[in-house]
């Protein structure tokens, strides 16, 4: 294969020729990408525009002011500390499971995929209420907590937890459909040349899945940093000690303090904005990657 | 490294990948492994490799006992079937992979693993394709650079998966010549796995014919075509027609009319194998040994003609002769001939098919 063909293949999806055949008249085509626009446009931008505006409504001074005020700047701080603990637990608890799942077969394994769902398909206050009945004081576990002196519910860990909860599927979901269809025979080859299992994970094992694996992570943080429902169930909203960014506007809006919820809220719009941005130029490196053109030219069939 | 396999047993399931199976591969060798798919040929390399765990049985290196060695400990170069190259590492890294993982008192110095990668790829003749990944490789470029990255660790026997198996037709039929030289040159012990007749008989030393997770034969490549053990060794190493036949007095005879003269202590029916080009078209009857058969399509294309023809009892039969004596004899379809064997093969213990 030369070279431009290599290249070519980069993206075969992306590249699959629109035929005559399988394409619509320009009435259509502009009808359907029109009922897109107008959409994105009222819920999507129009939204998203009214939330700068509003943060921005006083002047910047009130609006950095409104960041500055130490109950907001409490909320930054215990979101920024969730998500920093929520997120390395999910990387490992995700390749763990991702590599099992792609690597082995076992009973129960089919279990376990829909196991990791679950924090998708349960509602969030749901995954909240079992902390508490699991943790809380009048829960399974409250009286031993006590005794020890450990506080869950209402405090800091409570967060964590619940956190880590909700958005444990993120990257384990990313790796595995990776894993399964890179299969085992590269990690054969390392054993038989002489690699060690750290040697094989970081040196082949890890390279190859290092795309999907960022991927993951990037998702996982911005639902760690944005989780409402289970945290707010866990929490207590306790100003400056136990209130995250989102459960803090919450608070802001309820107090028609609209400047300051909507400054805060800004925060989480930009993360958002971030997120999609790192995604998208994710997506764009992967395929300029010699392993996307792997993947692509594997895809072909063999040379 | 001679390469003895004792008594290997694999189940997978239900399924019996190997049944008792013994192997005896002296040093130095190429050898294939040679079989239908799920025969275990595959599944059997891999033991040897150290992939896969017999359930009972002993593998051995040059007598010693390795059966408990993990593929990392065991120094076996590995060639997969669909080269499973480092995707992310350009040819040179590829090659160097085994070296550099290497403990480090183990390790060959950075100007000394340069210069093994180096000599390996003028070997693998890809000395400027270094910097090149292996998606922008072609397929038998690629195959070569997993023959090298295997090498490089010196490995102790040299085993090849399907080696040649997803390549087209022309860049195997040179791979596999390269491959035979390169053995030649280096000597190191080798195992490949095949479905290919014709790529076991023409590369290898000796050729272990396997069928439903047994051993049938083992031989060199025209011991085990010229002397077939088994039917099945016979049927999968060439085309053939089967007849019924019937052995009477040491005489056989297909169906019941033509009389081979071929001595057998069998008597009765059995089944008659015959290549297709050990049957000779005439035009005219050949005293009693013969029998007749209408041409229904001719094949001229390549070094041989093959003619497709049905016999007076009705069935197919096969034969090829030489562009010569097709031209000789100007045969035309739905043209009545004589069919002669010249050459038959009866095996023993075994009843009409």
């Amino acid at each position: 294969m030369s070279m431009a063909t290599a290249v070519s293949l980069r993206n075969p999806a992306a590249l699959a020729p629109r035929t005559a055949a399988t394409s619509e008249g320009p009435l259509v085509r502009w009808l359907l990408t029109g009922i897109v626009a107008v959409f994105l446009g009222l819920f999507l931008v129009l939204p998203l525009m009214m939330v700068f505006a509003s943060a921005l409504a006083k002047g910047v001074a009130v609006y950095v002011a409104s960041l500055r005020e130490p109950e907001a700047w409490a909320a930054i701080r215990l979101t920024l500390l969730a998500a920093a603990i929520a997120v390395p637990a999910n990387v490992v608890f995700g390749l763990a499971a991702a590599w099992a799942i792609g690597k082995f077969d076992f009973f129960g394994k089919s279990i376990l995929i829909t196991l990791i769902d679950l924090p998708f398909a349960v509602s969030p206050v749901v995954s909240g209420l079992v902390y508490v009945l699991l943790f809380g004081l009048q829960g399974v576990l409250g009286p031993c907590l006590a005794a020890h002196d450990l506080k869950i519910i209402f405090a800091v860990p409570g967060i964590v937890l619940a956190t880590i909860f909700v958005t444990f599927p993120f990257v384990a979901r990313e790796l595995i459909p990776l894993i399964q269809a890179q299969g085992n025979e590269e990690e054969e080859a390392a054993l038989t040349l002489g690699a060690s299992g750290w040697q094989t994970f970081f040196r082949v094992t890890l390279p190859n899945i290092k795309w999907g694996l960022l991927y993951g992570v990037i998702l996982c943080n911005a639902r760690a940093m944005g989780e409402f429902g289970a945290v707010s169930v866990v929490s207590g909203h306790i100003r400056g000690r136990t209130n995250t960014v989102p459960l803090h506007i919450e608070i802001l809006y309820n107090e028609y303090q609209f400047v300051p919820a909507f400054a805060v809220a800004s925060l989480l719009a930009l993360l958002a904005l971030l997120t999609l941005f790192i995604k998208s130029a994710i997506e764009w490196r992967s395929k300029q990657q010699p392993a996307g053109l792997e993947a692509a030219a594997n895809q072909e069939g063999p040379a | 490294m001679s390469i003895e396999a004792v008594g290997i047993t694999k189940r997978f399931g239900p399924f019996t990948a190997l049944d008792n199976v013994d192997l005896n591969i002296p040093s130095g060798e190429l050898v294939a492994l040679l079989g239908p798919s799920g025969s275990g040929k595959t599944t059997l390399l891999r033991i040897i490799a150290g992939l896969e765990f017999a359930d009972s049985g002993t593998v051995r290196f040059n007598g010693s006992d390795i059966t408990d060695q993990s593929a990392r400990e065991r120094r076996v170069g590995f060639v997969f079937q669909h080269y499973a190259l480092f995707r992310h590492m350009t040819v040179f890294e590829n090659i160097a992979f085994g070296l550099r993982v290497r403990p480090r008192s183990l390790r060959p110095a950075k100007s000394g693993i340069d210069r093994k990668v180096k000599d390996l790829l003028s070997l693998i003749q890809l000395e400027n394709l270094s910097h090149r990944y292996p998606a922008q490789l072609s397929g038998g470029q690629r195959q070569r650079v997993a023959l090298a990255r295997a090498l490089a660790v010196e490995p102790r026997v040299l085993l090849l998966d399907e080696p040649f198996g997803a390549l087209d037709a022309k860049v195997r039929l040179e791979l596999r010549r390269w491959l035979r030289q390169l053995h030649d040159e280096i000597h190191i012990t080798s195992v490949f796995v095949t479905h290919d007749q014709e790529e076991a008989l023409e590369v290898a030393d000796r050729v272990v014919v396997m069928n439903q997770g047994r051993i049938e034969q083992v031989g060199a490549p025209d011991e085990v075509y010229n002397y077939p053990a088994t039917p099945f060794v016979y049927r999968f190493l060439g085309n053939v027609n089967l007849f019924h036949g019937r052995i009477d007095e040491g005489q056989a005879y297909l169906h019941d009319a033509v009389d081979q003269g071929r001595g057998t202590n069998l008597e009765g029916n059995t089944t008659v194998y015959v290549r297709p080009h050990w049957l000779e078209i005439r035009r005219q009857p050949n005293d009693e040994n013969h029998f007749r058969a209408t041409i229904k399509h001719i094949n001229s294309a390549g070094p041989l003609v093959k003619v497709e023809a049905v016999s007076e009892w009705g069935s197919p039969v096969h034969i090829e002769l030489s562009q010569e004596r097709f031209r000789d004899l100007q045969l035309t379809r739905n043209e009545a001939v004589f069919v002669t064997p010249k050459e038959v093969k009866v095996f023993d213990d075994e009843p009409a098919a």
